[in-house]
């Protein structure tokens, strides 16, 4: 059990810099997630973290122990790999006995510890066969029991999941969260899968080019997106950004979007009229049919529909506005045919402002 | 009529010309080889234009185990086996080292490499001039220790007449079973290990053998009317020593890519699990990579058995200290006309060489089918 | 089925080629193929000769193949292939002796070269016991190019006066000083691998049993288990006491330079070490290095001999009985032997295109008991050679005189010597 902590933690090779100063604080027992696109540096950083990679600069704590220079063994942490890096000449016993091995554990001790863990993942019939006699999940599960069975202070996955079918992945998730709750370990596991980030983290991390961009609960990084990037990168389709400027119309003011879509604020704000601004829109954020008239007839437009297509009990309905398109999420299913002019309710009440300099998200 | 598909045809007739010359050229010439060896083609008028071949059965097999003038030819077999485990040992051992060494990328990995398998490159000839001169008796490496003030080494690398671990041929039958029987233990202990179900039986035929010999060893008929003691000759120290530095490069070559092919995420598990580097090589790196080190084993047995050259230029023909079944069966062929006895070391050292090889190929069969 | 055909009949004929590349039948264009193991060293001697032939026969393209490396041991196995293979070269070089007539004459390999004897005179040219040594009772087998002593003592005249001794006369003197010199640090006797303790042994064995009895040796009426056998490998067991004990990695060049370099008194050794000791360490006979015939073989030549002969079914038969004319001409003779350092078997050579060694040992030649060399094949066939090679290593190891004469019984009666 034990806090993890980055500050200003570099990663450079040579005069290549993959991370730059990177500040993060894991409390105990969390789940962290690191998401991002790949070569992000998520890896790397979960990697320095296991002390296989060295820290260029800065300073790694894992409890109350700077860790810069200590051993991998020595951090007392367990790693699940994508490919589950399993021992392929050991049977599932001596893969999860070997760290305990190592360790010097009697082969009593060894025995007991790694029936247990078999049993909570339910591999007891298992244990007498090779990596290469199994399937995905239970290899999977084998990575897990070769982690759990150490009792460390930290688990670190590295896309563990990514090698699985889309079921099992769910089913596995699902696991693993059930896992966390039960034994309570700080976990720092990195995907680039933001649904798996969404469900199981307590806080996520957004990496983008070796920087934060965001640390925040699966839904303050959903809501309030601090950058345009996190806007883009979490959910699914990504927000719909349009570059626009601040201005007054009928009285009321918001922004006048670059094809002439007026949206307006829907509280007082201090952004002064004509400043350049992106304004962001969360595809669910957007309702049709029955359910536009909640919004104010100032939040509706008229748009031409290009494309739909229904997702189960969603359809995705991709349309154009003044020459924009864009996409949004409606609840309930909607079979429109492309050329269809309809009219569509924006909940303004989530809109996202970023500054388009700095791509940060502005305080309004 | 059945039929053939037309692709079987072509592939038959495509292989036809392969298998009739590996047929004739290998097979046939090994049995005629066989042939040869149960006769008595030799001696006076062995060479000419129709020889003289009685078959006289295993007589040429039996005369170099048990016959009494051919003390030499036991000794060359005891000397190939010993220097065979020492090069097995040796060549491996150090080919590993430098393996690991490299493994863990030092600076100029590629140049070292390069230099480390360069030996490879020269013919046994070379080597064996080179290293004659190098372990001649008052030079090269015996002088060594007079670089940093010490006394120059006095061993006779190539021409010691002194032998250690020596036993009496006359018990080779004894000899044998009390082998077969510490074998057979070892393996039941290794299986007791490893807590397979087997164990018992092998142990139980150990000891029973073990202790039948113990008991009643002294009734097995003796193998020669006299005392004849063969053990390993110090003298093929320089021998096994300059094969090892032409072949722990190749050793090292093959380990080296075994290393590379194995995932780092491997090496950083076992990291992780509190393996240190000598651990995970231990227990994770040289046992993955087991199938190199058993063709490693393959290759250096054939090579230590079939050696020829690198005796011959290091301590030349006749040399009783350092003389090998193959270079005995060159001069018995070529020099003393002795075809059939020739013949009959052929023969022998491919047994030899089959003792190797068919487990080899029995359990990589196995492992296929397993698979399949 | 016509493609299939086409494919089987390409397939076999594929094979066909294969076999018949080996049976491409020789020609018969005008050459002449010699077969050896001279290179090196040697060479210059046998390319003189070459060039003396082509001078005669610029018709003739003469093909010199030569085998190198292990004093004949290589090419004499490519040599027993080629004949076994049915293709003889034209005229090959062998020991003259036994190692020629157990090998090939006794397999019926080889013309009887009489008649090229009495056409040129050679009977009468050549010592009589020469002759009957390189022939049997059925004919003349071998063309002899060149002579070589074996029993010679060598030594440096210098080194000796330093240390207050002499060259020794018998093994008793030997015996007498070695142990002195062994308090010198000085080893008594140089020796080199395997075959110098053959050739060592040869001239111990002729002093011991002298010339009568070790020519009944050969002849199968003297045993070699018998006393005056046994007595022989005693006398050769003493004598190696005084030896260096790296003998068995030592070439007999570098157990000569052990006497040159004053690390050993005395090395015995053929007189192609007086080549090596004049040309290559630059001693003057007589004054730079001085040799004796070996203790106790005073009066004795062990003489060993290269020779050609022409095995039966030889392409260039007539070019071949041309080569060997040459071969024991005067002319041919005096322009090889001076080269190789070497003495012409003839009895009328020119001696004063040789040099002092020669001059010396050509005399001894005319003089001397002649008799057979074990070690270099002229008075056993190969398979005793091969065999002794192997008693030898057991002497080496067991210095037990009895068992080493028994064993060289046994290979005797194994090889047939002397029936």
């Amino acid at each position: 059990m034990a806090r993890v902590e980055l500050e200003k933690v570099f990663k450079r090779y040579g005069s290549f810099e993959t991370v730059h100063g990177i500040d993060l604080a894991i409390k105990d027992n969390e789940f962290v997630v690191l998401v991002g696109p790949s070569g992000c540096g998520k890896s790397t950083i979960l990697r320095m973290i296991a002390g296989l990679e060295e820290i260029s600069d800065g300073t790694m704590r894992i409890g109350d122990r700077v860790v810069n220079d200590i051993d991998p063994k020595s951090r007392n942490v367990a790693m699940v790999f994508q490919n589950y890096a399993l021992y392929p000449h050991k049977n599932v016993f001596d893969n999860m006995g070997f760290s305990l091995k190592m360790a010097g554990l009697s082969r009593n001790e060894i025995k007991e510890k790694v029936e247990q863990a078999a049993k909570v993942l339910e591999l007891t019939p298992y244990l007498d066969r090779k990596p290469a006699a199994l399937s995905g999940g239970q290899r999977q599960r084998v990575a897990m029991g070769r982690a759990i069975v150490r009792d460390p202070d930290v688990f670190l996955f590295d896309e563990p999941l990514s090698n699985l079918d889309a079921q099992l992945r769910t089913q596995m998730r699902m696991e693993l969260k059930k896992l966390h709750i039960k034994m309570k370990t700080t976990t720092i596991y990195v995907t680039h899968d933001q649904v798996e980030a969404m469900t199981l983290a307590d806080r996520i991390v957004v990496i983008k080019d070796g920087t934060i961009h965001q640390v925040g609960t699966p839904i303050e990084v959903f809501e309030k997106p601090k950058t345009v990037f996190v806007a883009k990168f979490i959910g699914n389709p990504p927000t719909n950004i349009m570059a626009g400027q601040v201005a007054e119309q009928g009285g009321a003011k918001g922004i006048l979007c670059e094809n002439g879509m007026f949206l307006p604020f829907p509280h007082e704000t201090a952004l002064e009229i004509g400043r350049k601004v992106l304004a962001g829109i969360r595809p669910d954020a957007i309702a049709a049919e029955e359910a536009v008239n909640k919004f104010s007839p100032a939040w509706q437009y008229d748009v031409q529909v290009l494309f739909s297509e229904i997702v189960g009990g969603q359809s995705l309905l991709e349309f154009d506005i003044n020459g924009t398109s864009m996409v949004a999420e409606l609840d309930g299913r909607h079979k429109v045919d492309p050329g269809t002019t309809l009219k569509l309710g924006f909940d303004l009440d989530r809109l996202f402002v970023f500054d388009p300099e700095t791509n940060l998200a502005l305080d309004w | 009529m059945r039929t053939v598909s037309k692709d079987r045809i072509l592939a038959g007739v495509t292989l036809l010309p392969s298998i009739l010359l590996v047929g004739i050229f290998v097979y046939g010439f090994i049995g005629n080889t066989f042939w040869t060896s149960l006769t008595d083609w030799g001696g006076v008028g062995a060479l000419s234009e129709n020889p003289e071949k009685n078959y006289v059965g295993f007589y040429n097999y039996k005369d170099l185990f048990v016959g009494f003038l051919s003390s030499g030819f036991r000794q060359d077999l005891v000397n190939a086996i010993f220097y065979s485990v020492f090069l097995l040992i040796g060549a491996i051992g150090v080919g590993l080292f430098i393996a690991i060494l490299l493994d863990n990328k030092p600076k100029a990995e590629g140049f070292f490499r390069t230099v480390f398998l360069y030996p490879m490159s020269l013919s046994f000839i070379v080597t064996g001039t080179i290293w004659r001169w190098l372990l001649a008796p008052s030079g090269g490496v015996n002088v060594l220790p007079t670089y940093v003030g010490a006394e120059p080494f006095n061993f006779r690398w190539l021409s010691s007449t002194q032998s250690i671990l020596q036993f009496d041929w006359q018990n080779i039958l004894s000899f044998a079973f009390n082998v077969i029987s510490i074998v057979l233990i070892v393996i039941g202990l290794w299986l007791l290990g490893k807590r397979s179900k087997h164990a018992a039986k092998w142990l139980v035929a150990g000891i029973v053998i073990g202790i039948l010999v113990y008991l009643f060893g002294d009734m097995l008929p003796k193998a020669l009317i006299m005392e004849e003691k063969h053990g390993f000759n110090l003298a093929t120290t320089g021998i096994i020593l300059a094969t090892i530095w032409q072949y722990s490069g190749y050793t090292m070559a093959l380990y080296l890519a075994g290393f590379t092919g194995i995932s780092q995420d491997l090496r950083d598990a076992a990291m992780l699990d509190g393996a240190s580097t000598f651990n995970y090589y231990r227990h994770i790196a040289i046992p993955l990579i087991q199938p190199i080190t058993i063709s490693a084993i393959i290759i250096l047995s054939h090579i230590s058995l079939k050696m020829f050259d690198l005796i011959f230029a290091m301590t030349g023909p006749d040399n009783g200290q350092t003389g090998h079944p193959a270079l005995n069966m060159y001069l018995t062929t070529f020099r003393a006309n002795d075809f059939a006895r020739g013949a009959a070391i052929a023969m022998l050292l491919f047994f030899l060489a089959a003792l190797f090889i068919i487990p080899y190929l029995i359990s990589s069969y196995r492992n296929k089918d397993e698979r399949a | 089925m016509k493609k299939l055909t086409l494919l089987l009949t390409s397939a076999l004929a594929a094979l066909g080629l294969t076999l018949g590349a080996s049976a491409y039948a020789a020609d018969q264009k005008n050459e002449l193929e010699i077969f050896s193991w001279w290179a090196g060293d040697e060479g210059p001697a046998l390319e003189a000769l070459i060039k003396l032939y082509n001078e005669k026969y610029p018709d003739t393209k003469l093909i010199n193949a030569t085998v190198t490396g292990g004093s004949g041991v290589n090419a004499k196995a490519v040599l027993k292939t080629r004949m076994l293979g049915g293709e003889p070269p034209d005229s090959f070089q062998v020991h003259a002796g036994q190692e020629l007539i157990g090998t090939w004459v006794k397999s019926d390999r080889m013309e009887d070269l009489t008649p090229l004897f009495d056409e040129q005179g050679w009977k009468d040219i050549f010592p009589e016991g020469l002759v009957s040594l390189i022939g049997t009772d059925k004919g003349i087998w071998s063309v002899p190019v060149n002579i070589h002593r074996s029993n010679d003592i060598w030594f440096i005249p210098k080194n000796l006066e330093k240390w207050g001794i002499e060259a020794p006369k018998t093994w008793d003197e030997f015996l007498a000083v070695a142990p002195k010199l062994k308090e010198q640090g000085v080893v008594p006797l140089s020796m080199g691998q395997n075959w110098t303790a053959n050739h060592l042994w040869e001239s111990v064995a002729l002093a011991s049993l002298g010339a009568e009895k070790w020519e009944s040796l050969w002849s199968g009426d003297l045993k070699f288990n018998s006393p005056e056998g046994v007595a022989a490998w005693d006398l050769f067991g003493k004598i190696l006491q005084y030896t260096n004990d790296d003998f068995s990695s030592l070439s007999w060049q570098q157990a000569t330079d052990m006497v040159v370099d004053g690390r050993a008194a005395f090395n015995i050794m053929g007189d192609w070490a007086a080549g090596y000791l004049n040309t290559t360490k630059k001693l003057e006979p007589n004054t730079g290095f001085g040799w004796l015939p070996s203790p106790g073989t005073s009066g004795n030549f062990i003489f060993l001999a290269d020779s050609f002969g022409l095995p039966k079914g030889a392409v260039h038969r007539e070019n071949a009985l041309n080569w060997l004319a040459l071969l024991g001409s005067k002319e041919g003779s005096d322009a090889f032997n001076p080269l190789k350092g070497s003495i012409s078997p003839r009895k009328d050579s020119d001696l004063s295109k040789y040099n002092k060694y020669a001059e010396s040992a050509a005399a001894d030649f005319a003089r001397d008991t002649i008799v057979g060399s074990l070690a270099h094949g002229v008075v056993a066939n190969e398979g005793f050679m091969n065999d002794f090679a192997s008693v030898m290593e057991t002497f080496l190891k067991t210095r037990d005189s009895k068992v080493a004469a028994e064993l060289a019984q046994q290979i005797a009666t194994k090889n047939k010597i002397g029936q």
